[in-house]
């Protein structure tokens, strides 16, 4: 079978997986998950036979009043996903009020850190744990610390969102991100979760949350940091046998102008016709990275 | 009368600690006990990951005559990320833990877990070994980071949380297994039986890691976990364990021990025992004591060979040195 065989059964797979809310789970129940479901939407929104207009209904009937998305339906605590979701809405160029309003909330979010106690208590009592308190991101959920992932993706969001017309505001809130993800980069390159160095002893890399800093990253200044974790990104992919890993590797690699084709050939040998992959937000961001240079990029950053 | 310091300043304290035990029977910290008279506890011999490990845990397990007859049965290991080391739980003890439980009867077994930092899943199973344990019929993987959940009112208050979302793999299982590696913990101590329950909060609500908890009390939020969704049973991984700065960058430790039991306290206070600790020590320990299960080796039955003493114990960061049981 052909890469565009593949991937139209793929993509038939992820649509017949589609719950009638028009949201995503993760795996087979009924609670659709904001992630699956902006993956998912960005991966199939695109394709010819796909429904974008359900996809931008389920996320604009379960964005919550403070304009933030929950993790999943059925909850009403605004997350990280509310960056994911104003990805999707840019890509899916359904440029609305809800944006604005995600857009709102994203600046006003912070990690713990943003907070003038916390600082302080990170610099003079809490040195296991080795960052700069003056450069945080934004948490998983309200009442944790800034953290890699859910910082990259509120970067890439608010950079998208804000491409023709960035105010002051968002301008700091980008550079602040960006220093935070600078400052938390691991010795040999790429990133942890959050801090890389805990107890004096330094911390491994992670691929996906190395992925996505890149991606953050990708239209700042090639520092010793980023090409360093480039290097050690390209090496990793080369051997990963986790298709979400691989995926995102993929995505990255892609918008620093290296090489995928032969990792894409991996992943599509991994994928199958994709019905073994259960999660769907897996199998989305592998279709994602199947379609790599045939589709707008979902993670792109324009200068 | 005349009020001098001394007088004042032991009133005061007098006046406090009737508050202090007022306000615990008004207002008592846990709304669950799950101690028992007696608890079991097996601490089988094992020098290495082979074979011959599922015959010794069906051996020791049908010592506990436990009734799983139709039962689904969690197995929750620890698998945290894919680092080389005693990190996880081992494979081969899970996957032998796995078709143990389906020859005493159950009907199903899932082996359920979100790991704590890494948010491949697939990566972790992948890199611990556990995908040929998979192929079986009637065993399968849940990701606990992104299963369905449902939300919780917690059968304690320590952490102040409240409630909780919870995987709906968790919540529906007959019978809970808890199967820790033991390991040193540079937040908590020690992470045993109780701590790995820390994997059943779900990723997709709390993120990756579950800082929540860590801001909440790691001792509390333990305490409030396993009062709200009871551990029925432990295997715990002690065969290579780690000591130093775990639970992820410490240095390997053979133990050569499987420690079985039908109380996670029991379970927990005989692992820190064979760690040369203190269980008294261990705050979420000492304090599950009053709820969750037994502590007191006058109360644990012992089935199948004793805890001698470490011949060293187990190494720890500076600052968990109180830890070490006083030498008798």
């Amino acid at each position: 079978m052909g890469r565009s065989a593949e991937v139209s059964v793929i993509e038939k797979t992820l649509r017949q997986r589609q719950l009638p809310s028009g949201g995503w789970s993760y795996f087979s129940s009924k609670q659709a998950s904001v992630e699956a479901t902006c993956l998912a939407g960005l991966a199939l929104g695109s394709d010819s036979r796909g429904d974008p207009v359900s996809t931008l209904r389920f996320l604009k009937k379960s964005q919550l009043s403070d304009g933030a998305w929950p993790a999943f339906q059925g909850d009403s605590e605004g997350a990280w996903t509310t960056a994911l979701a104003l990805c999707a809405l840019t890509v899916l160029n359904e440029i609305s009020d809800a944006s604005n309003r995600a857009l709102r909330w994203l600046l006003e979010a912070r990690g713990i850190e943003g907070h003038w106690f916390w600082r302080w208590k990170f610099k003079t009592s809490d040195r296991n744990v080795q960052f700069d308190p003056d450069k945080y991101g934004w948490p998983w959920i309200s009442g944790s610390a800034s953290w890699v992932i859910p910082t990259a993706f509120s970067v890439i969001a608010i950079k998208q969102f804000t491409v023709c017309n960035r105010s002051e505001a968002s301008e700091n809130r980008i550079h602040l991100g960006v220093e935070m993800l600078l400052d938390r980069g691991c010795v040999d390159g790429g990133w942890n979760s959050g801090n890389s160095v805990v107890y004096g002893v330094p911390l491994r890399a992670h691929l996906e949350a190395t992925a996505i800093a890149l991606l953050a990253l990708q239209d700042e200044r090639r520092s010793e940091l980023i090409q360093r974790s480039l290097v050690w990104l390209k090496k990793e992919a080369d051997s990963v046998d986790s298709v979400s890993s691989l995926a995102w590797c993929i995505l990255s690699l892609f918008v620093y102008q290296e090489s995928v084709e032969a990792l894409k050939n991996r992943l599509a040998t991994l994928l199958g016709d994709g019905r073994d992959i259960r999660n769907n937000a897996t199998l989305a961001t592998a279709l994602l990275a199947l379609k790599c240079g045939e589709m707008i990029h979902p993670f792109v950053v324009l200068r | 009368m005349k009020l001098d310091r001394r007088r004042f300043l032991g009133s005061s304290v007098s006046v406090a600690a009737t508050v202090g035990i007022a306000a615990e029977w008004a207002w008592p910290k846990h709304s669950v006990s799950y101690r028992r008279p007696r608890s079991a506890v097996a601490v089988l011999n094992a020098d290495e990951y082979s074979e011959k490990i599922e015959a010794l845990l069906l051996d020791g397990l049908r010592l506990f005559r436990l009734n799983v007859l139709g039962k689904t049965v969690l197995l929750k290991p620890n698998l945290v990320e894919d680092l080389p080391g005693p990190v996880n739980t081992s494979a081969t003890l899970v996957g032998a833990a796995a078709r143990s439980f389906l020859r005493l009867g159950a009907s199903r077994v899932v082996i359920g877990e979100g790991p704590g930092h890494q948010r491949d899943t697939e990566l972790v199973v992948q890199s611990a070994g556990l995908k040929p344990h998979l192929s079986e019929r009637q065993i399968e993987f849940v990701d606990l980071n992104r299963d369905e959940l449902r939300k919780v009112k917690l059968k304690a208050n320590y952490s102040g949380l409240g409630e909780l979302w919870l995987p709906r793999s968790v919540l529906d299982a007959d019978f809970v297994v808890s199967m820790p590696k033991v390991k040193t913990h540079h937040w908590a101590g020690v992470t045993l039986s109780l701590k790995n329950m820390f994997g059943i909060v779900p990723g997709m609500k709390y993120g990756w890691p579950k800082n929540l908890l860590h801001w909440s009390g790691i001792h509390e939020s333990i305490l409030d976990i396993c009062a709200t969704v009871p551990i029925h049973f432990v295997i715990a991984d002690g065969i290579t364990a780690m000591e130093g700065n775990g639970p992820l960058q410490g240095s390997a430790r053979q133990l050569g021990k499987i420690v079985l039991a039908d109380d996670p306290v029991a379970a927990d206070a005989t692992c820190a025992r064979l760690m040369g600790f203190d269980p008294l020590r261990v705050r979420h320990i000492s304090e599950g004591c009053h709820f969750l299960g037994n502590l007191r080796e006058d109360r644990i039955r012992v089935l199948a060979e004793g805890v001698g003493a470490p011949t060293r114990p187990f190494s720890v960061l500076p600052e968990f040195r109180y830890l070490f049981a006083a030498k008798s």
